[in-house]
Parts: structure tokens; C-alpha cells; sequence
């Protein structure tokens, strides 16, 4: 143990502040922490190092070994694979630690890639990325369950994003498979999310779920028209108020990547639309069925984790974000009325949004989501330079306005914290 | 779970990791040592695979054929009768959206229809290459049809059934790899 933590607790005990028996269970509990500690780094460069040598493989291979018979080539096609075979067998046969399980599902997981990248060079196989990556996922697949592996889950969740980006951008297909590899995922996950919450894996995938929902998400958009604007701000608001259920919100905000990537995405979008091209250059009669069809389901279930959050009572204090979805859809539909309202209300929204953020910020003495609201407010008036015929002076004004904000609002929260040290003192 | 399930499981697992790749290698054995093997006039180009590695694609001349009307919309499967020239290369000898049911043909994605020739392409246009040669093959290819005595890249592609392998490209009969090793 920590000699700094033995000094303290020794002077603690002779000072009769706590008794032998609770330094006893504090010496406990930073051994406990302390055995943890190297079994978990065996576990991250056992993954690493995996990774790194199964990649190293499927490199070596792609070389292209022409000298070597199409025999040859065959069995080191294989060779990758029963390795990888051979030592998830053994870890689930002895049933050896995280770091072994780990470790050789990483492996395994690279070793298939390598083996039918292999097969389809010896043969010239022309079969396209997509449908490369798509065998891979699904040999893959049940890695995930029979080891428990976390790895597997997090590759498993990298490769259907690159399948859905590759299938999806640029052409009209749309990568529905992709909907279900996420669902295979998502027992474990859930799982994940009721055994250990708190723990380094699920916060990863608490971060890398909705990451992947936002990247994949525009493979199912066709970008015809603005409707693209109203399915982005459904899929974030659906994020947001996923990230405001219990078991998110009670963590830290660092672990709640659902609302945070919510909260980014919604105001990167209404920050667009705060433009009058996000209106003024689209018809609103072209909007695909398929377009809609999504937008209503997203908007759907958006609606329903807001009613899932109402039954227990999760929905107070109020809190402007959860509802900025719904009060887009009303500036949606405005635009048929006269797209300048749909601007205007949006550049409300968005100084709404910045003024809600600064109270939440005020509120809970947070530096972090003051200033975000800050930088709200300021990016929508830089926005607005670009397309106003505002004088410099005014401009310039305004700049000088919003850096004095910056300042006396983060003294002022400066000033309430210092208070509330003193009076905790006192 | 049940160790039993788990067994029985990683067995499947493991099947199946083997048979997807096996299946694909007897596939494509069965078509070079049944198939009929025909050469296909072709100018190769030099992009790469991420995992795949370095490759050439492969641009056919057997590429389109007279019709009055448009037979098939883009991404269609067509179906290409294979015969060979009088030189001995490969020739589109009837296309159409049904398999037809006799001799040898390809199936073919199909493009445009324009000035009465319905084009499509080929689904045997790429060749993997060492990656120190792919692009050597490319030059090579530009250089020999820049000659005044033109050489011949082609294909050599095994038909049987409803698969086509490609197995070597060729200058003059010598195997693209050798060539561009060539002095």
C-alpha cells in the first residue's frame, strides 16, 4: 500500500480519530483496489497486444505472397484462425480470466477477418466491402456471448458502423442489417448496464452506442430535402432523454454519453437550421415516404422514453433540452406557413436552449454547462454575422456584450462558490 | 450458462468460421478444375484493398452487345453466352435476363443502354496482386500497348455453371506476375 495513505492512517489512529478496526478495513480496501489494479492492465494489453498482432497478420498477408503455392497460401489463410480457435477453446475450457478471454477473442475476432480476407485474394473473389464485412460480423457474432467478452462487443459495434457506412453512404442502399447486429448486442449491454453501471467497460459502450447510432444514422437518410433536419433532431432528442434515465443520470456526466452527444448533436443542428438556407433552399412537398416513416418512428420513441420518464417521476426540474425535440417539430411545420418564421423561431430555440444551460450551470455550480450555454449564445451570434447586414460597431458591440458575459458570469459563480465554502466553514 | 450450451455452441461457432471460408475455396477448386477456361481481352488499372491488399481491376472489352432495345435497368443480373473468336478470345454471343440453356455463360451486372449496345460489366474484374507488382502491372500493360506491334492482355477465366473464376491475367501467355519481373 501507498506509504503516504499507511503515514496518514497511523496518525489518524494515534490522534483517536478512527478506531484500529476501520483502519483496518481502509488498509483492506486499498489492498483489494491495489490486486485489482495489474489484473485489469493485463487485461487492456492482453487486448491491445491481440489487436496489434491480429492486424499485423492481416497486413502481412495483404502483402500478397505470390512466390508461395495457392496451397501454401491456404494454410496460412487458416493459421490465424485456429490459433484464435484454439485459444478461446482453452480459455473457455479452463475458464481462465478476463484477460485470457479477452485477449483471445480479440484474436479470434481479428483471425477470421485475416482467414477470408486470405481465402478471397488466393481466389480473386470480387465480393464487394459490405458483404466482406457482413460474413466477418456474423462469424463473429457469438464471440460476444460465449465469452462475455466486452472486446467482442465493442468490435462487434465498430465493424457493423463501418458495414452501415460503407453500405449505406453515397448510394441508395439502406444497411437495415445494421439494425440488427446492434440488436444482438443489446442483452449484453443491458446487462452490462445492471451488474457493474459504474463500470470502465459500460461507460465505453455508454459513449460508443450512441456514437455509432449518429454516425450510421445518415446511411438511413436520403438528403433530399429538410426533413433531414427534423430526423438528425429526432435522433438526438431520442439520445438526450435516453441519457436522462436513472441509470445514466445517477453517474458521473463523463459516463453519460447519451446525453452529452444528445445534447452536442441537437444544438450542432439547431445551429444550422438557425440559417435561412436550412429552409429556403428545400421544397417541403418532396419529402420521402421512407423519410417520414423514420422520422415519426424516432419522434415515436423519443416520445415515449419522455412518458417512460413522467411515470417515475424523472421529469423535474424542468429541463428545456429534453423537450427541444417536440418544439422543433412545431418550427417544422411552421415552415409551411412562411419558412422566415421557422428561421426565427429557430434562432429562438437555440438562444432558449443557451439561457436554459446557463441556469442549469448557475443552479447546480457547475463551471462546465455555464459556460457551454455561454458558448451557445456566442456561436449563435457569430452564426448570425455571417448571413445579417449588421454594422461592424454593432457587431463589434456585440462580441465586447457577450466576452463581458463570459467574464462576470463565471466571477459571479466564482463569488457563489467561494460563499458557500465560507459558510460550510462557519 | 450451461457448459453444455456453451460447448455446443463454440463447436457451431467454430464450424461455421470453418465452412464459410472452406465452402468458398471448394467453390471456386470445382469451377478451375470443371470449368472451361476462356481469355478475356482486358487493360488492368492499380487501386487497393484495406485488407484484401494491393489489386488490379480489370476493364473487359466483352463489355456490351447489339440490341434494338434496352434490356435490362441498372444492377439487373445479366446473363452473358460465352463463345471465343477466331483468335481464340472470349466473345458475348447472345445476353438476356434468363439463364439461357446451352453452353457456357457468365452473369453480368448490367449498365446502360446506348446507341443500340446494352452495356454491362463483368463480375470477374478483380485480380490480387503482390503489392510491390500491382502497380509495375499497370505500367507494364500501358507500355506494351503503346508498341507498334500491340500486345494482348487477357484474363484467364474458368466458367462452369453459374460461377466464373478468374485465375491469371496474361501478356502474350505469361502470367502478369512474371512479367513485370521481366528485365
Amino acid at each position: 500500500m501507498n506509504s503516504r495513505i499507511d503515514k496518514d492512517l497511523r496518525e489518524l489512529r494515534e490522534a483517536h480519530v478512527i478506531s484500529d478496526e476501520v483502519s483496518q478495513r481502509i488498509t483492506d480496501y486499498y489492498q483489494a483496489k491495489k490486486s485489482g489494479g495489474p489484473r485489469k492492465l493485463f487485461a487492456i494489453f492482453g487486448v491491445l497486444g491481440s489487436l496489434l498482432i491480429g492486424l499485423g497478420i492481416i497486413l502481412i498477408l495483404a502483402h500478397n505472397w505470390d512466390n508461395f503455392s495457392r496451397f501454401t497460401k491456404t494454410i496460412w489463410a487458416f493459421a490465424p484462425l485456429v490459433i484464435g480457435q484454439l485459444a478461446v477453446g482453452f480459455s473457455l475450457l479452463k475458464n481462465k480470466s478476463r484477460a485470457w478471454k479477452e485477449a483471445s477473442a480479440t484474436f479470434l475476432y481479428v483471425g477470421i477477418g485475416a482467414s477470408i480476407s486470405l481465402v478471397s485474394q488466393i481466389y480473386n473473389i470480387p465480393g464487394d466491402m459490405p458483404e466482406f464485412l457482413m460474413t466477418w460480423i456474423l462469424l463473429g457474432a457469438l464471440l460476444v456471448y460465449l465469452l462475455r467478452s466486452y472486446t467482442a462487443v465493442l468490435l462487434h459495434l465498430i465493424m457493423a458502423t463501418v458495414y452501415a457506412c460503407n453500405l449505406g453512404y453515397f448510394n441508395e442502399i439502406n444497411p437495415w442489417w445494421y439494425l440488427a447486429m446492434i440488436a444482438w448486442i443489446i442483452p449484453f449491454y443491458l446487462r452490462m448496464l445492471r451488474e457493474q453501471p459504474e463500470g470502465n467497460a459500460t461507460s465505453i459502450l455508454n459513449w460508443a452506442i450512441p456514437l455509432s447510432l449518429a454516425i450510421t444514422f445518415g446511411a438511413f437518410v436520403s438528403e433530399a430535402t429538410n426533413i433531414v433536419f427534423l430526423m438528425y433532431v429526432g435522433l438526438f432528442g431520442l439520445l438526450y432523454n435516453l441519457g436522462k434515465l436513472e441509470v445514466f443520470n445517477s453517474g458521473k456526466l463523463r459516463r453519460n454519453g447519451y446525453a452529452i452527444i444528445g445534447s452536442l448533436g441537437m444544438i450542432y443542428v439547431f445551429m444550422l437550421v438557425t440559417f435561412e438556407f436550412a429552409w429556403a433552399e428545400f421544397n417541403p412537398s418532396e419529402h420521402l415516404t421512407k423519410d417520414i416513416v423514420i422520422t415519426v418512428g424516432i419522434f415515436g420513441m423519443a416520445c415515449l422514453v419522455l412518458l417512460y420518464l413522467a411515470s417515475k417521476k424523472k421529469l423535474l426540474p424542468f429541463n428545456l433540452f429534453q423537450y427541444a425535440f417536440l418544439i422543433f417539430g412545431v418550427i417544422f411545420v411552421a415552415q409551411y406557413w412562411d419558412f422566415q418564421l421557422a428561421v426565427v423561431l429557430s434562432n429562438l430555440l437555440v438562444f432558449g436552449l443557451g439561457i436554459f444551460a446557463i441556469r442549469i450551470g448557475n443552479l447546480r455550480n457547475n463551471f462546465g454547462v455555464l459556460n457551454y450555454g455561454l458558448l451557445i449564445i456566442t456561436i449563435l451570434v457569430a452564426c448570425r454575422f455571417f448571413d445579417t447586414n449588421i454594422d461592424f460597431i454593432v457587431r463589434g458591440l456585440l462580441f465586447v456584450a457577450i466576452g463581458v458575459g463570459f467574464f462576470l458570469a463565471n466571477y459571479m459563480m466564482y463569488r457563489k462558490q467561494q460563499k458557500l465554502k465560507s459558510k460550510d466553514h462557519e | 450458462m450451461n457448459k453444455l450450451v456453451i460447448g455446443g455452441l463454440f463447436i457451431l461457432m467454430v464450424l461455421a468460421q470453418w465452412y464459410v471460408p472452406g465452402n468458398m475455396i471448394s467453390q471456386e477448386e470445382k469451377v478451375l478444375t470443371e470449368g472451361t477456361m476462356y481469355k478475356f481481352k482486358t487493360e488492368p488499372i492499380d487501386p487497393s484493398d484495406p485488407f484484401r491488399g494491393k489489386y488490379i481491376v480489370l476493364n473487359y472489352e466483352v463489355n456490351s452487345f447489339r440490341s434494338d432495345t434496352a434490356i435490362c435497368k441498372y444492377y439487373d443480373k445479366l446473363y452473358v453466352s460465352i463463345g471465343v473468336d477466331s483468335l481464340g478470345f472470349a466473345k458475348a454471343t447472345r445476353i438476356g435476363l434468363s439463364e439461357p440453356e446451352i453452353g457456357d455463360f457468365v452473369i453480368a451486372d448490367c449498365s446502360g443502354f446506348y446507341n443500340g449496345k446494352q452495356s454491362f460489366s463483368l463480375p470477374f474484374d478483380t485480380y490480387y496482386m503482390n503489392e510491390d507488382k500491382a502497380l509495375l502491372a499497370e505500367e507494364a500493360v500501358r507500355e506494351v500497348q503503346r508498341d507498334s506491334l500491340p500486345s494482348v492482355c487477357f484474363g484467364v477465366v474458368y466458367v462452369l455453371g453459374d460461377r466464373a473464376v478468374l485465375d491469371d491475367v496474361q501478356i502474350d501467355g505469361v502470367s502478369i506476375k512474371d512479367y513485370v519481373e521481366k528485365p
